[in-house]
Parts: structure tokens; sequence; C-alpha cells
């Protein structure tokens, strides 16, 4: 169909994991989503949920050699980024698609200047450069994330730049090569909240300048109200519901995504007051069932029928549109009932 | 209720920064700088700030894991700033810490038996079956239930250690708690039951809190009062309600006007601060703020310190041209 | 001893550590040529095992020495058992001797008349890579050279630890001003030049076993201190120590419950390559005659014999390749147990 023309990213059915002694874990289970072009998704889930690894699967960046994709494709510019090669792939890192990390600092080498690091970016993917091309695109691509100085700054290390700066030099390496996909990996997580409100900004002007597509991971529902278009909820490894940024925080119809957004403290809220939580743990990923994963904590009335029916042990529910672009868990003992 | 538990006063912790062949004290880390607040018996006082504003090391000086540089600190009407270890044993049981990260703070060796017994022990507190059975109490007491007696911090998820953690600080009935961060590393839908236990517990056991939180939202659901720290120093206090209401520092406007609100619709009207936090060596003089504030003032003005008013009754706020906006009217008042 | 085996971090290390083949094989055969050494004398010795005579039997191995009249010999020094086994098997009495699989001890000399040693090895005389320049058999003093490496390595390892341990620990816990002093002094200390020492106490007495493990130890000591200070540094920064602090903990009660056991177990990993300085140190100091007293059996001696007469190669081949294979046994070990305490280093990303 028409997608490819309006997405930039379009995962199928992504399924990965890790090999471990025990078996194959498997982490990511037949996740699939669309990136719009030039807009936001938003990848919100909570801790070990499989956020992070479904990024790193999109830049095929998967720990060697436990972590791999089993099955699915990532569809980029008309290539399957499953089936490229290891040197194809590089040459897509970085000049189509840019990562930030959640900590900076694992990001840039602590014993390389600033401008070094940046020129070894523009190096990779232009090999005809010359040194004081590179220097100078570096101070260019640092005044464009807004870092004050940058002629100064190229020069100093990464542990003379605070949290939030060093977070800028990451989001300028990732973006030295305009990249027309920008993956950011809880990229103010380590960051307080004025200063995320900052990064969050330019993150927002960046996209509107050039036109990037940008898909946001993060546990925080905040974050995602504000910066995203469409958005995916993951729940133990599952797309749990998915749609645009309006039907996910105004009718959601999973128990987890309610769950979820009843308990977050609100600043409205007067206080001292008891919140609203979702009941129970997430299930260790090494037993996980085959039905709907949510269903133990989900507080339907009816619940017993379902976990001892046959159904929840076998039958892994799909996912229905029940709007258009809003797709849910299509399983009635974890949707929103009365 | 009005009986003051905790009164401390102009505290000041200074961290002296060594460096060179001889180690002379070259610098100061000024951690806390001047920092008085009182707690009332039974309230939760939440304290926010950016990191590195120095609010763990306000709490662990409270707790007397550091020693303060200068200033008092009353618990209970007596000030213990001065108190050397043997003078602090019996204080030990009356004021207790939960830390930000739960895998950091329990003994990755120790079973949680062993971990939730140490407090007895150290304490000379019954024999080996009373003690058992004091910690299969708490272990219910916190949720977990006494099979999680003889695993290993580890094995448990985030929220599940957090609970440990909090039955350690319970378990010899303390009358202050000292909260560091305790649900920042956690998930929301488990950083709401980590709240409502604290919340249970202190209607229980009639706890006091000192809250430490950088998110504001965390802080107001469990606060019945609020300190905003900004570089060592109080800049903010007052009651819950009354801060989001009528915060008066631009900073504590702009620590509000952050928090990333969970409605796609909300319109954003931010007060964006310029730059970054300075650093608490050697910080710049005066008023710590007036460089990063929205309110531009002149290089002379910025090097005058604030003076700390109580605006309203229970209302403080650190009074400079730079810090507040309708200065002129409040000092007209005052 | 029992709860450190049951914490599921430390069982996860133990079978990381077995599922390195090489690694664990390497402990084994390791363990099994230790428990050869310090048996040797039940393989490797002058010393019958059994001597049936007139119908008694005598176990000579261990214990007090029998002399030659106990067997009616005219002689009243230790018999020599060789003797008495060829003389009875000629005689063809009743009387017998088993001797061990080498039938020499490390220090004895077996002169042939008219023939200068060293002799080639020879499976008939059980010499089974042949004798040094003075007639001993080389097999017998690599053996009961290695035991005395073992127990040096022990002694070294005990030791070095005991005092890098305890040092570094109060250095690393109580800080201050004591962490300071302590710190340069260790500085000073190391600075001293170790062989000038060794070479003087080598020429005001001969060193023995003690004095030389001493002297060594005093000039090794210094570097475990510096990685326990740090160990301890970082253990007592983190929360689990304040929150037992707020508790009301003492000093000992932190130290030894909290931050030795935490700190340790990263030490436990620099054991192997311990053993192996220790090894390597001791032969060589006795490669420079600067080491153990004549004529205990030594692996440096041994060294300097063969390179001094390589004429005779069976020496220094076979104390060389004993040396070679101990050491790349340690160093297998040494890194398997690295692997097993610390995995993420071994994981690569694409
Ligand atoms: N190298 C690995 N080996 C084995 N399992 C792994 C590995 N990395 C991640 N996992 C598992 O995969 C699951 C998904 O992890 P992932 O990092 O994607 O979570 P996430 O959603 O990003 O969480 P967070 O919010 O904590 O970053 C987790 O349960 C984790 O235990
Ligand atoms: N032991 C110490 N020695 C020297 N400086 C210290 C020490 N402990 C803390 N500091 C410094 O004191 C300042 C305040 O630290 P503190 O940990 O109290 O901040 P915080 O407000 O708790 O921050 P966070 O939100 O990151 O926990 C920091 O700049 C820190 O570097
Ligand atoms: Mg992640
Ligand atoms: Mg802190």
């Amino acid at each position: 169909m028409d997608t490819a023309e309006i997405s930039a990213l379009s995962v199928r059915n992504l399924r990965a994991g890790f090999a471990t002694k025990d078996g194959v874990i498997v982490a990511v289970d037949d996740v699939s989503f669309d990136v719009p072009k030039g807009k936001t998704l938003g990848l919100v889930g909570e801790s070990g949920c499989g956020k992070s690894v479904t990024a790193l699967s999109i830049m095929r960046l998967l720990p060697n050699p436990t972590g791999r994709i089993i099955s699915g494709t990532i569809e980029h510019h008309g290539n399957n980024l499953v089936d490229l090669s290891i040197d194809e792939m590089r040459k897509v890192r970085g000049a189509q698609i840019g990562m930030v990390f959640q900590e900076p600092m694992t990001a840039l080498n602590p014993v390389h200047r600033i401008g070094q690091q940046l020129s070894e970016c523009f190096f990779l993917h232009f090999p005809n450069i010359t040194k004081k091309e590179a220097w100078d695109r570096s101070i260019e691509a640092l005044k464009r994330v807004g870092i004050p100085a940058p002629e100064t700054r190229v020069t100093e290390y990464p542990h003379q730049l605070s949290g939030g700066m060093r977070q800028r030099v990451v989001i300028a390496m990732a973006l030295a090569c305009d990249p027309g996909v920008l993956i950011c990996d809880e990229p103010t997580t380590a960051l307080d909240v004025t200063i995320q409100a900052q990064i969050l900004d330019l993150i927002g002007q960046l996209q509107a300048d050039l036109g990037m597509s940008v898909v946001m991971i993060t546990h925080d529902l905040g974050v995602i109200a504000e910066t995203c278009d469409e958005v995916v909820v993951m729940y133990a490894g599952r797309v749990a519901e998915k749609g645009t940024v309006f039907d996910i925080f105004e009718k959601p119809q999973h128990l987890y995504t309610t769950g979820l957004l009843s308990s977050i403290p609100k600043l409205e809220s007067p206080g001292k007051e008891r919140l609203s939580t979702i009941p129970g743990m997430v299930p260790s990923l090494a037993d996980m069932p085959m039905g709907a994963r949510f269903a133990p904590r989900s507080g339907h009335p009816k619940i017993g029928e379902y976990l001892e029916s046959a159904a929840f042990k076998e039958e892994r529910p799909e996912l229905a549109e029940v709007a258009p672009g809003h797709w849910v868990e299509d399983c009635e003992y974890v949707r929103v009932f009365g | 209720m009005s009986e003051k538990l905790l009164d401390v006063k102009d505290l000041k912790v200074h961290f002296p920064l060594r460096s060179g062949l001889f180690s002379r004290t070259v610098k100061h880390c000024k951690a806390v700088d001047g920092v008085s607040l009182s707690l009332k018996k039974g309230e939760t006082f939440g304290l926010v700030g950016e990191s590195g504003c120095g609010k763990s090391t306000l709490g662990k000086t409270i707790c007397r894991l550091i020693q303060p540089t200068a200033g008092e600190i009353h618990f209970q009407g007596a000030n213990i700033a001065g108190y050397d270890r043997k003078q602090m044993r019996p204080i030990r049981r009356d004021v207790q810490m939960v830390f930000q990260d739960p895998a950091e703070s329990l003994n990755a060796r120790h079973t949680v038996r062993e971990i939730l017994e140490e407090p007895f022990i150290i304490h000379g507190i019954g024999d080996a079956s009373a003690r058992r059975k004091k910690v299969d109490a708490l272990l219910d007491r916190v949720g977990l239930g006494k099979q999680a007696a003889g695993k290993y911090s580890f094995e448990f998820s985030g929220g599940q250690r957090q609970r440990i953690g909090i039955a350690r600080a319970i378990a010899l009935e303390p009358k202050l708690i000292i909260c560091d961060e305790p649900v920042s590393a956690l998930d929301v839908s488990v950083q709401s039951q980590i709240l409502n236990l604290l919340m249970e517990l202190q209607k229980d056991m009639g706890l006091t809190y000192l809250f430490i939180a950088h998110d504001l939202a965390v802080v107001k659901v469990i606060s019945d009062r609020i300190g905003v720290m900004y570089l060592g120093k109080m800049v903010e206090v007052a009651d819950g309600a009354e801060i989001f209401k009528n915060p008066i520092h631009e900073y504590t406007k702009a620590l509000i006007s952050a928090i990333p609100v969970p409605n796609p619709r909300a319109e954003k009207n931010r007060v964006m601060l310029r730059g970054d936090v300075p650093s608490p060596i050697d910080p710049p003089p005066g008023c710590a703020f007036a460089r990063r504030s929205p309110i531009k003032v002149s290089e002379e003005i910025a090097s005058q310190p604030g003076d700390y008013v109580e605006v309203s009754p229970g209302h403080w706020v650190e009074m400079h041209p730079a810090t507040v906006a309708d200065y002129d009217s409040y000092a007209a008042s005052s | 001893m029992l709860k450190f085996k049951l914490n599921p971090l430390t069982r996860k290390k133990l079978e990381r550590f077995r599922s390195n083949r090489r690694g664990f094989i390497s402990l084994i055969v390791f363990c099994v040529l230790s428990i050869l050494a310090l048996g040797a004398e039940l393989w490797v010795s002058n010393r019958a095992l059994i001597v049936s005579y007139e119908g008694e039997l005598y176990f000579p191995t261990y214990g007090d020495q029998y002399s030659g009249t106990d067997f009616g010999e005219d002689y009243s020094f230790e018999a020599n058992y060789r003797d008495l086994a060829q003389k009875w098997e000629e005689e063809g009495s009743e009387n017998w001797v088993l001797l061990p699989l080498v039938p020499y001890g490390p220090n004895e000399s077996d002169f042939k008349d008219g023939l200068y040693p060293p002799f080639k090895p020879s499976f008939a005389e059980s010499h089974f890579l042949g004798t040094d320049k003075t007639a001993r058999d080389v097999l017998a003093r690599l053996v009961y050279g290695f035991r005395i490496v073992l127990y040096f390595s022990a002694g070294y390892v005990s030791l070095v630890y005991l005092i890098g341990v305890g040092i570094g620990c109060s250095m690393g816990y109580f800080g201050g001003k004591f962490d300071l002093i302590g710190q340069r002094l260790i500085e000073i200390w190391s600075n001293i030049p170790f062989l000038y020492v060794v070479i003087i106490v080598a020429s005001v007495t001969t060193p023995d076993f003690w004095k030389l493990l001493l002297i060594v130890v005093a000039f090794s000591w210094t570097g475990m201190t510096f990685y326990m200070r740090s160990g301890a540094y970082k253990e007592k920064a983190r929360d689990y120590v304040a929150a037992a602090e707020a508790l009301g903990a003492g000093n000992a009660r932190i130290i030894f419950k909290h931050v030795l056991p935490n700190s340790l177990s990263t030490l436990v990993t620099f054991i192997p390559f311990t053993v192996a300085a220790a090894i390597t140190g001791l032969t060589a100091l006795d490669f420079l005659n600067f080491g153990l007293p004549v004529p205990t059996p030594s692996w440096g001696e041994l060294l300097k014999q063969g390179t001094t007469n390589l004429h005779a190669p069976w020496i220094v081949l076979s104390t060389f390749s004993a040396m070679v294979t101990i050491l790349l046994l340690v160093t297998f070990i040494g890194e398997a147990v690295r692997e097993a305490f610390d995995p993420k280093k071994f994981t690569l990303y694409q």
C-alpha cells in the first residue's frame, strides 16, 4: 500500500531476543509500527518492556553474540534493514538514522576531545573531507544544538561538560550527517526537569527545521504527551495499544494504558491521597503466557475465567482497530469495560 | 501536631577539595550553604531541587552521616550537630533513612533476613527467635511476605527492593525518616505503590518524613509542606497547595512549568532558564540564581545576597530583585 | 563459609568458572600436580615404601629412620634401601623391599664409579629425567622443588593478602590523615631497591625459607594495599554502608560485615597472578644465588645448572618445561577467574 510514502520507517512483526543458557528469551514479540514522515512516534512502557531492544534492533546494534533479530522486517527507504550486511548497515547508521542514548557519557569517549569525536562522524561518512573542514563542521554542529562558545567547547573533553551539555553534544553527533530519522532512547531521563525542558525543546526545534522523523522512547507519559504525534504503548515485549496521542490520552482502550495514566501523580490532586495503582508486577520474560500478558494484573471482573481458559495458554491476541489508526490488543479481558 | 520534632538552623556543609602535592585545601564545595527548616511531628516536608543542589547532603547531615561544617540540628530539643558516635547511638533508633537506589543501599552478600536483623542485632534487641518473628512481621508489613526472607536483594525487582529498604528503616520504630528520592528509580506504577505504602506507614506509626525528590508532582502527592532548594540554599518554603497556586520565586515557577504534563492538549508556557546549574564549587557571589533568572539584572545587583523573608504566614521566599518579579511591591510592603 | 557458598552470586561465578573449560581443566591439573608434590615421599624417595625383613613389615617412608643395623647390615647410618633391594634380590632371600617409583631423594647423589655426572636420562636406573652435575636425580629435585615453591606461594599469598588487606582496608576506610601519611610512607618504602636488600641480607646471613619469604613479602605487599584501599574507599561510599551507619553500627561491624566481604571478592581474581609472581620471584632469586641455601632442591638452581651445562640438555629442558607448564596453568586459571568475576568485559557490540 502507500505506507512507504508516508512513513519514514516501518517495523513489521519484529521479534528480537537473547540466547541464554536456558534457551532463547524473546524480549520483543511481534511488534509493528510506522514512524510517520516528519512526525514523532513515542514508544512508552515500563522498565524491561523491550523499548531499548526495539531501538537497538532498528540500529542493528543488539549485543553480540547473544542478541539477535529472530524475525520481522524493518523497512527504511525501500531497504529491509534486517537483511543488510554489516558494512551496508554502517552506512545507514548516522547518515540515515541517528541515535541518542540515555546516558550521554556512554556514547562519548572520555579520552577524546569533543571536536575529534564529532570529526570522526564526518570522516566516516565523507571519506574525502579534510581535517579542517571536519573541524569547522563540528563547530557548526555544536552551534546548531545551542552550545554557547562552540569554538572553545570543541577543544574540551566530555568530563568538562555538564550533563545537559553532554546530551547536546550527543544530539549534535547523531545529527551530524542530517539523518532522516532520529531515535532517542530516554534522552532526558538522566537530566533535571529544567534541562529536560531545554533538550526536548531543542529536539522539537531541530525536527521542525530539518524535517526529521523522531522515535521518542521514554517511560514518562508527560514527555510523550508533550512531544509525540503517535504513541505505541508496550507491555512485556508486545504492543498493548497504539494510536494518535489523543487516542491514547483521551480514549485509552487498554487497561494497562488506563492503569498507567491513573497512577501518575497529578499536580492538580489535593495531596496526601492514595494513588491508584496497578496491582502485581511485570511477569519475568522467562515464563510469559501466550495469551494477553497483562491479564493477571488487569482487574477485569471476569478475569478468573480467562486465566483458567485454554485461550490464555495458547492463543496470542491480535491487534484490533477500534477506530481509524487506533489499535488495541484484541482480548476483552484487558480492554476497558463497562 | 504543632510540636517541633526537628529544627535545623543555618546548616552549612562545605566539602574541602584538596589538590596539589601537599594536599592543601584550595577550594570548598558548598553543598549546603545556610539552610534552615523545621519539621512538626507527623508531617511530611517535601524537598525539591535539581541534581547537585545539596538535597542528599542535607538529608545525610541531619542523619549525621556527614559532619556539618556549621549550624545547629535540634532533634527533640537537643542539638545533635556536635554529637559523637556514642552520643548518637540512642538517636539512631529515632532517625532513619531510605535511599534512592534500592540496589545500592542493600548489601548484595546478605539475605533479606540478615539485612532486616541487623538493626535489632546492633541495638541488642531480642534473641534469635524474637528477631525472627520481628523480621517476618516487618516483611508482612511492607507487603513482601515471609518467604522473601531467605532470598538475596538482587533476586527482587526495584520496587520490592525499595520495600526491603523501607522495612529496614521502620524496624526500630523511628520518629523521623529521611526519604532520599525513594521512588526516583522506579516505574510509575511501582512508584505509586511505594508512595501509598509510605503514606500508610505514616498514618499507622505516626512517622515524620523529610521527603526528598526532584519530581514536583511526586512531592505534591505526599507532602504537607514543600521546600525548594537551589545551589545549597532554600529559596522558597510553603504549604503544598500554596506553592503551586502562588509560587513567588522565579526558580519555583520555572520548576513547576518544566514538569511535562500528561495531557496532549495542555498549553505550554514555559519559564525557560538560561544556561546550566552553576557548580557549588566556589559559587558566584551574591544571589546564586540571579545569573540564570529570566529577570535580568546587572552584575552589581546580582552580587548582592537576597533576604529570606516570610511573605505570608508559613510562606518563606528568598527576596532579591532577580528572583521575585514584583520585588519592589514586596519590598515596600515589608 | 557455608553461607558464602550459598550466595547465588558466588554460585553463578563458580558456574561461570567451570564453564570455562581451559581454566577449569588447568585448575584440576594444577591440583593433581600439587597433591602429587605434597605426597612426594610416596613416589619419589630414597626410602622404601615397605620393607619385609625376617617376617616383619616396616614402613620407613614417614617417621623415624631405620639404620643399616636394623636390617642386618654393618653400618649404623640410614639404611640404603636400593642396595638392600638389590642384595636380597640377588640372594633370593625371603626379605623384600618395595621401592617408590623414583627411588632417589632430592639431595642424594648417585655417583657411579669412573663416570662423571651429569648422567643421561635412563629408565633402567629409574633416572627418568637424568641427573644433575652432582649426580642428583633431576625429577626428584623438580618435584621437591615444586613442593617448596608451593609452600612459598602459599605463605607469600597469605602474608601479602593479610598485610595488604589489613593496611589497605584501614587506609581506605578511615581515610584522612592516617591514609595520607600511610600512602606517603608506602611510597617511600616501595622505592627501596629490593635486590640490594636481598644482596645485603644474603651477605650477612644465609637466608632460609622463612627469612626469604619475609623479605620478599616485605617488598611486595604494597601493591595489594592500593587495590584494597581503593576497594574499601569505594565500598565505604556506597549507600548500604551509610544505611548500616544510620542504624548505629560500629566501625568493626561495618568493616567485617560490609566493607571487607564486598571488596575482597574482587581481590580474589588477583590470587592466581600473585601465585605466578611468587613462583617466578623465588626461581629468579635462586637463579641469582640469593635464594634458598644449598642443597635445598630448587628450580632456579636447576635452571642455572642447566644453562651452564648445555651439554646436558635434559636439565635445562625438563626444568624449563616444568616452569612453563606451571605458569601456563596458573595463567589459564587466572584468566578464567577474572572472566568468571567480570563477564561484562567479554560481551561485544557489533
Ligand atoms: N544483553 C541482554 N541479555 C539478556 N537479556 C537482555 C539483554 N538486554 C536486555 N535484556 C532483556 O530484554 C528485556 C527488554 O529490555 P530493554 O532494555 O529493551 O527494556 P527497556 O524497555 O528499554 O527498559 P528500560 O526502561 O529499563 O530501559 C529486559 O527484560 C531485559 O532483561
Ligand atoms: N563527599 C563529598 N565530597 C565532596 N563533594 C561532595 C561530596 N558529596 C557531595 N558532594 C557535592 O555536593 C554537591 C551536592 O551533592 P548532593 O548529593 O547533596 O546533591 P543532590 O541534590 O542530592 O543531587 P541528586 O539529585 O543528584 O541526588 C554536589 O556538587 C556534589 O558533587
Ligand atoms: Mg531502555
Ligand atoms: Mg541525591
